[in-house]
């Protein structure tokens, strides 16, 4: 129950947070000299063209005006209209964030999957040459500036190969699945649309790589010293005395205790990424939070760049929220 | 073992996948073309963006379109909603009489009544198209074919705006989806209704916008059944599509990728003269500015054919006189800049200019403008003028420029119709200061007077007197530095065939008159 409760305070400090994000950003964003209505108005348009335009958006009131306006229609639920795609910023939100979430799921997974399974290996086999490969590998992954790393998979697997996809979600010819939740994996499975979905798998591949590979090699390191620093426990000789078998020591004793720096680490990284991963999203023309986001700030569309903020703060505080729970399951140790 | 069951795998992982990707190649009624920039908004009474434009143009008819002369786009119009116009001698009314049986996909006629609903509708809303038909005092249904509009004033250019996009014929029926009196913007930022060859069949935002052949269009059936615009950012990117042929027009790939490009013998470049041009604005009313002979050192100290050379990789040409070369109105014998150092420090030395420091502001908009700004530095140094860059955000350059906060900037134009009052009256006129185009801060009462009188004529011998005589003056005040004038690249595929490319529409297609073969 005590964890209930706990969840339910966290949640309430949501508002504070949130509205401290709408109040920051919205200064933020109007002390950057340019004039949106201008942005909008077009290269030659005249002062007249530029005044209306100011008047239809509500740009022409006080300052604070606008804010209160902004925060009357935030409780409503109501995310503001975007100056450059003349639409509510909501209904932009539901356009470019699956593509996001696809795709930092699709990292994600790839980083646990591949990232955990690897630091053990390191950890175990430590100073051999399987510990030296993966080390050669994480060094790479941290190093390696992703903006070439993607042109140079595409390059190999699309342009020379031929065996991917080139870039975007799905090929040029195939229609988009119905939209159920906007993640084209999940949409064309319950479509019941095989073809579709495999190609939006091949699609997914490479900017998913791509995007996890800083990450999966951050993980692997972390999960190879933490699991180091445990295996040298007393409880673990112990239990290495008493004759466990040591595959079980490794996952069950070793791994769990080892876990927590892990998933301080995944959830920092799945909030980072749900923000839009803007060099891979333009490299591989992913349609995500990323690319919006510039384009926003490069007009100037405030509703856009507030809204993209909240949301992804929202996603950030609701992610540490869960990161804390999690850890009372890893370690008992912790109570809240 | 292990091994050797993780390489079975990764191979049948690849061949799934890999088995899962048709061509479009093949497909003769598809064209893609790969675009860097997302539409946003698709009301041709809002968007004053060509990136919008390449997506409504097809979709709406105008009463007037640009003539095709030997498969090459020209800035003359010819007949298309109208079958034909009668002007009155003070070249004030226009009455246009409209074809009969054009519909919009309802049933709605396109008549007298929708003409009028449109232009006043475009009038009502303000918005930047409104320039583009400004010269519109009223308009007014005389029957259902008869269209009378009166000017404010003699407009030389008149029947150019009406090929603009934002002369479209839009359903007056659209009139059922207002809210809050929005006169249906709404509802048009994200839908279209008109009544021309294509139609909007799906739009994903940031992937791909689908325009569909309508079977019933009135004029000429397109070849196409569908064209898919692919919105691709980046250069690498749209070039290896185009390569693989999943493209088959790559729209923004750099000017460097173009020479491999060439070597690929499926696929053409194509390069034509624009009428985009680059320049620099010198700020005439900035005290270390306002003598001319100090704008006349700096236009002499440049470097253009370095510039275009290297820059352009000679994709360009240098400009003489403000009206481009392919504009009517173009001068061919007018006064040119050419780099002279020894002049330029003698001029500065008249003007008692000598050790001048100025500084140029410039955005990322031009992937080239980092390299001309550097060029620039160094031509300056040369006749002893210290220059320092400046780079900022687009916004913020343009809010600097429109408030003549500035000393020198880098800029780019393109006219929206073809006159050359694109070019004389916006950037000369000082009723335009800033950004409409008057951007150097000019004033020159002759000048004033000149371009002025000029708009107001529609015989076009006398209106080219009337310029080439403000161009004369103009180069002796040098408000600009006038750079060069552009060629448009345009990467395909060797199937594509009947693409026109025409300087009044850049960044639109002729879809209706495209094939693939």
């Amino acid at each position: 129950m005590r964890i209930v409760s706990y969840v339910l305070k966290r949640l309430a400090y949501l508002v504070p947070v949130l509205l401290g994000v709408t109040l920051l950003v919205f200064i933020i964003s109007h002390a950057i000299p340019g004039d949106p209505a201008r942005m909008m108005a077009g290269q030659k348009a005249s002062r007249e063209a530029v005044e209306n335009l100011r008047r239809s958006m509500g740009l022409d009131r006080p300052l604070y005006e606008q804010y209160l306006r902004y925060l009357a229609g935030l409780v409503q639920g109501d995310l503001g209209f975007s100056i450059r795609n003349q639409r509510p910023v909501l209904e932009d939100m539901r356009d470019f964030f699956p593509a996001t979430l696809e795709l930092t799921l699709a990292s994600m997974l790839l980083c646990v999957t591949v990232g955990v399974p690897l630091g053990i290996l390191s950890a175990v086999r430590r100073n051999r040459p399987i510990d030296h490969l993966s080390r050669i590998f994480s060094v790479f992954g941290v190093s390696m500036p992703v903006f070439w790393l993607g042109l140079m998979l595409l390059l190999l697997f699309y342009r020379h190969l031929g065996w991917l996809p080139g870039s975007g979600r799905l090929d040029i010819g195939i229609d988009p699945p119905a939209f159920v939740t906007g993640i084209y994996l999940l949409d064309s499975l319950l479509a019941g649309s095989l073809g579709t979905f495999r190609n939006a798998l091949a699609h997914i591949l490479l900017p998913a790589f791509c995007l996890s590979y800083v990450y999966l090699a951050i993980i692997t390191r972390i999960v190879r010293s933490s699991m180091i620093a445990v295996m040298g426990l007393d409880f673990i000789t112990t239990a290495r005395a008493n004759g466990i078998a040591e595959i079980v020591i490794i996952s069950k004793h070793c791994l769990k205790n080892a876990l927590i720096p892990t998933v301080t680490i995944t959830g920092l990284s799945i909030g980072e990424l749900l923000g839009g991963a803007i060099l891979t999203e333009t490299i591989f023309n992913w349609p995500g939070m990323g690319k919006y986001v510039v384009d926003s700030v490069n007009f100037l569309d405030f509703p856009a760049i507030m809204g993209f903020t909240l949301v992804v703060s929202f996603a950030y505080v609701l992610i540490n929220l869960a990161v804390d729970v999690v850890y009372a399951f890893l370690d008992p140790q912790i109570r809240y | 073992m292990k091994t050797m069951t993780m390489r079975w795998a990764v191979g049948i992982l690849f061949a799934v996948l890999a088995a899962a990707v048709p061509g479009l190649a093949a497909d003769k009624e598809t064209l893609v073309v790969g675009v860097s920039s997302d539409v946003h908004t698709l009301d041709p009474a809002v968007s004053s963006d060509n990136y919008d434009w390449r997506q409504i143009y097809p979709a709406y008819d105008r009463l007037v379109k640009y003539k095709v002369v030997n498969g090459e786009g020209s800035t003359e119009v010819e007949p298309m909603a109208a079958e034909s116009w009668t002007v009155s001698p003070d070249s004030l009314v226009w009455t246009f009489k409209i074809r009969k049986g054009i519909k919009f996909d309802d049933g709605t006629p396109l008549d007298a009544k929708a003409v009028t609903f449109s232009f006043e509708r475009v009038l009502k809303i303000g918005k930047g198209p409104a320039d583009n038909i400004g010269a519109i005092k009223t308009v007014e249904a005389v029957d259902d074919t008869t269209v009378k509009i009166t000017l404010k004033s003699a407009f030389g250019p008149f029947l150019q705006t009406l090929a603009t996009d934002a002369a479209s014929i839009v359903n007056p029926a659209v009139m059922k989806h207002e809210k809050n009196g929005d006169l249906a913007q709404a509802w048009l930022a994200q839908n279209m209704d008109g009544s021309g060859p294509f139609k909007m069949t799906e739009w994903s935002r940031g992937e791909r916008f689908v325009l569909s052949a309508k079977d019933n269009y009135w004029g000429a059936k397109p070849a196409l059944k569908r064209v898919i615009i692919r919105f691709m950012r980046e250069s690498s990117d749209q070039r290896m599509a185009l390569e693989s042929g999943d493209i088959d027009i790559a729209e923004g790939i750099l000017i460097d990728q173009i020479p491999a490009l060439e070597k690929n013998p499926n696929i053409v470049v194509r390069r034509f003269p624009s009428q985009l041009v680059e320049y620099v604005y010198i700020n005439c009313q900035n005290p270390k500015l306002q003598n001319k002979l100090v704008r006349q050192a700096l236009n002499t100290a440049v470097d253009y054919p370095g510039i275009i050379t290297h820059v352009l990789r000679g994709n360009g040409v240098q400009m003489r006189g403000p009206v481009p070369k392919g504009m009517w109105g173009h001068k061919a014998d007018v006064f040119q800049f050419q780099r002279n150092v020894a002049k330029g420090k003698e001029l500065l030395k008249q003007a008692g200019a000598e050790k001048l420091d100025l500084t140029l502001i410039y955005s990322e908009r031009r992937p080239s403008w980092e390299q001309i700004a550097a060029i620039l530095q160094s031509n300056f140094a040369d006749i002893g003028v210290n220059l320092k860059l400046e780079l900022m955000a687009n916004p913020t350059l343009r809010e600097k420029v429109d408030r003549g906060d500035f000393e020198l900037c880098l800029g780019a134009w393109s006219p929206d119709y073809a006159d050359p009052s694109m070019f004389m009256n916006f950037w000369f006129d000082s009723n335009n200061f800033g950004l409409p185009g008057n951007r150097s801060r000019y004033k020159n009462e002759q000048v004033d007077g000149l371009v002025r009188k000029a708009l107001a004529l529609s015989d076009v011998a006398q209106r080219v007197a009337l310029y080439n005589q403000a161009q004369e003056i103009i180069m002796q005040d040098a408000p600009y530095i006038l750079l060069y004038q552009t060629q448009t690249i345009v990467p395909m595929r060797a199937w594509v065939k009947g693409y026109v490319y025409n300087p009044m529409l850049e960044s639109m297609y002729n879809f209706e008159s495209i094939s693939k073969q």
